[in-house]
């Protein structure tokens, strides 16, 4: 065996050149798969993260039976509202921990002769503990009867500096679709969760929101549930619930955020394998050419094959040694592959910071993996040919 | 020695060994195919989106109730302080001179039902003009009526795969149905089938629109489809729709765009797209290209002695390069074409399986594909050629 690989090497550094063009072919194959599939993990980990930074016991309840969009009650009406009173129902449940009816609108906030439209969260005071947000400063909605409305509002600190600049805005008032709002409190910094920027919002009492949109239903009710209970037999309490609520109807959408993280990281899977699949082409290529190369290498090195096998050498040890050759190439071709894609991943994290990447180590692995398996892959045709040879003519030759 | 002896040579070269020729050519072949299929998907992608689009005409306008200035913000999604109304709706037909047809739409889901069949779909609140807006056809019965403000018509059009599912082998026509709790009369069934840009027109119901808000019962419409005659001017119209809606919202809480300005950031971005994956699968074709270089290499070491003789004999340095060049040339060029051919061949394929959804290869990409891959070989054949120019013709003859 040791044998074979020091007989092996020693082919592959005589001709140095083609063995390092062979090597790179390989290379620049498994780098584009890493660096591809990189980005794909990358991604997937950031929009999982987006979601889960909500905790991952959350549940939410829209308005509508829709299977055609999968997005539920984000189109149109349906003739069963989604009421506070529904809300306050599922308080009860057991295992059920925060219940927060929720009522989403669009409309221009105005302070001092500045305006901005964006989006209106009507809310009750369970909301920031429920979705993980926190307070900058001043304090959120008051604990109060949700189907009481009252002029207080608390402000995201994007739409906070677009209107009120540096200043303190606690205390003073906003108008909100002609109504006069006074500001208690300014939320802490969230950034963007997929592209959308909710810092960007003003929150509002949910009856508040409900007359000032002149809505008679809400919009998503929001709840989470302790961590040691079953999902499904909430799932199945809150169907059961609301179905008696609603006159027998399942006129409502329950989506648990565990369903929509799997949904989401199957969709990143498929496109992370059909991406990394349309790079993997250039390792395809790639082991073509070392299949080309080795081919031209059994034929040049003939009589030395004839030699070998006048000295007693195997059909079986002849095999071993150009396999133990292109198995090299495609080992050699798969680490230097994995240091470009590594290296590529790290000038983009300096360059683009923004980009999410992530390099999961066994992807490092798998890729050294389907290097070898490229190698072995392309040297059998190779490796048969010599191993096929007839010594006497294989030394006549020349 | 001329560019065509040149070739002939090469070619004399390239057959005496002809598995590392085929093997290199389907390097390339590989390479291309790849390329130009994927350009092939994303081009009849983009064809097909922009195709939706154009069936329903380019001179629609659509107003959203809702609008925002926040990053990434989408319009329509909640509440708004002040509905979009049925009259803004007749305000726009009335003081916008563009404004050829006004459809007011309101739109929920609801199960309809006949007996016991029934079926959950979206039921979709409009006028008799919603048909000649999405050009869509009355396949039998009558059309929605106009719009009446006094009442709210129990009438029902359905569309063709909904009305065959409800009604198994009779006559929707004239048959009840009843919508939620509300029992409607069926006097139309539509003639087209499938989905038209997101919504499975087969399986849609229509009703006017003053019933869907009463039966729903939201004072906001979902939408405001307004077709502006092919005389007026798109962005004039839609600022004075803008403008109308303003002065009587007091706030621009809606939004309004084109139709075109949708199905133009689609197309850019299945543009985009497809160049990124095209490039992605491109990435082959310099390892297809390393591949020729090192099989020249090769190539240029067996034929040490003929290349001394060529220089021997007479043949300037230019012309030992254009030889080997030729080579390069050759071995991509065919592998180019053959790529093509292959990419042609799997797009007949996937058109026979997928009739509806249009495979071709672009002109510009099969062009692009002979000429990059000409390139290729050309590239990756300069090394191996001016190795073989520095042959020194004596050394050259002497070596065996």
């Amino acid at each position: 065996m040791n044998e074979t690989l020091r007989l092996a090497f020693g082919a592959l550094t005589g001709h140095r050149q083609r063995s390092l063009l062979s090597i790179l072919g390989i290379s620049i194959g498994i780098a584009a798969v890493v660096l591809l599939t990189s980005v794909g993990e990358g991604t997937r980990r950031y929009i999982l993260g987006e979601f889960s930074q909500f905790g991952t016991h959350i549940i939410g309840i829209n308005p509508g039976k829709s299977e055609t969009f999968g997005i539920p009650g984000v189109m149109g009406g349906t003739t069963q509202k989604l009421t506070i009173d529904d809300s306050e129902a599922l308080e009860r449940i057991p295992g059920v921990e925060l219940v927060v009816p929720l009522v989403i609108g669009q409309a221009r906030v105005e302070a001092r002769g500045l305006g901005r439209s964006v989006f209106v969260y009507g809310v009750t005071s369970d909301m920031p503990e429920l979705w993980r947000f926190d307070l900058g400063y001043g304090e959120f909605l008051p604990e109060t009867d949700p189907r009481r409305a009252s002029t207080v509002t608390v402000l995201g600190p994007k739409l906070k500096s677009e209107l009120f600049g540096d200043e303190n805005p606690l205390g003073e008032f906003v108008r909100i679709a002609g109504r006069r709002l006074r500001v208690v409190g300014v939320m802490a910094p969230k950034g963007q969760i997929l592209g959308t920027d909710i810092d960007d919002v003003a929150y509002i009492p949910v009856a508040t929101a409900l007359s000032l949109f002149n809505m008679a239903e809400l919009t998503e009710i929001d709840l989470s549930y302790a961590e040691g209970a079953s999902t499904k037999r909430v799932v199945d309490d809150i169907t059961a619930l609301l179905t008696e609520r609603h006159a027998g109807r399942e006129d409502f959408t329950v989506t648990t955020q565990e369903a929509m993280l799997s949904v989401f990281g199957n969709v990143m899977d498929v496109i992370t394998v059909s991406v990394g699949g349309i790079g993997a082409i250039s390792l395809l290529v790639g082991a073509i050419g070392i299949l080309t190369m080795m081919w031209i290498s059994v034929g040049e090195r003939t009589s030395e094959i004839g030699l070998l096998k006048a000295l007693g050498a195997t059909s079986h040890q002849v095999l071993g040694l150009f396999m133990a050759e292109a198995v090299v190439l495609g080992l050699a071709g798969g680490l230097l592959g994995v240091a470009g894609g590594l290296g590529l991943v790290a000038l983009i994290r300096l360059g683009l910071p923004a980009l999410p990447l992530g390099t999961p180590p066994e992807y490092v692995v798998a890729a050294l993996g389907v290097s070898l398996v490229t190698g072995l892959a392309s040297g059998i045709l190779p490796a048969r040919r010599a191993a096929a040879m007839d010594p006497i003519d294989a030394l006549r030759t020349e | 020695m001329k560019l065509l002896d040149g070739i002939l040579f090469a070619m004399t070269a390239l057959f005496r060994h002809r598995l590392r020729t085929s093997l290199s050519t389907l390097g390339v072949a590989i390479g291309v195919a790849a390329v130009v299929l994927l350009t092939s998907l994303g081009e009849g992608a983009r064809r097909y989106v922009d195709e939706q689009f154009r069936s329903l005409g380019t001179n629609l306008l659509i107003v959203i109730p809702g609008h925002t200035d926040t990053a990434g913000g989408m319009p329509g999604l909640g509440g708004t302080p002040n509905d979009l109304t049925l009259k803004d709706a007749e305000e726009i037909l009335r003081s916008v001179r563009g404004a050829e047809l006004v459809v007011p739409i309101s739109l929920g889901s609801e199960t309809v039902a006949n007996r016991e069949r029934r079926k959950q779909v979206y039921v979709l609140g409009g006028t008799n003009d919603f048909i000649a807006a999405r050009k869509l056809d009355i396949h039998r019965g009558s059309n929605l009526p106009e719009l009446d403000w006094e009442r709210s018509k129990p009438v029902i059009v359905l569309g063709r795969e909904l009305a065959e599912d409800l009604f198994p082998g009779e006559e929707a026509v004239g048959g009840v149905v009843r919508v939620g709790d509300v029992r409607m009369r069926v006097i139309g069934v539509l003639q087209q089938r499938g989905t038209q840009l997101g919504l499975d027109v087969g399986q849609a119901a229509l009703v006017p629109v003053t019933t869907a808000m009463r039966m729903y019962n939201e004072s906001s419409l979902f939408r405001i489809l307004i077709q502006v005659s092919e005389r007026a001017d798109m962005e004039a119209t839609k600022d004075r729709v803008v403008e109308i809606l303003i002065e009587r919202h007091g706030e621009e809480d809606f939004t309004c765009i084109t139709q075109d300005s949708v199905s133009g950031t689609l197309s850019a971005i299945l543009g985009v797209l497809t160049l990124a994956l095209a490039a992605i699968a491109g990435v082959s074709l310099s390892v297809a290209g390393i591949g020729i270089m090192n099989v020249m290499l090769v190539s240029v070491s067996e034929r040490t002695s003929e290349v001394g003789l060529l220089r021997a004999v007479g043949a300037r340095r230019g012309a030992v390069r254009m030889v080997f060049l030729c080579e390069a040339a050759l071995i991509s060029f065919a592998g180019g074409t053959f790529g093509l051919a292959l990419a042609w061949g799997a797009a007949r394929a996937l058109r026979l399986a997928f009739p509806s959804f249009e495979v071709t290869p672009p002109v510009w990409a099969v062009v692009a594909a002979l000429v990059v891959s000409l390139g290729v070989g050309l590239v990756f054949g300069v090394m191996p050629a001016s190795k073989a120019t520095k042959l020194d013709p004596v050394a050259a003859l002497g070596r065996k």
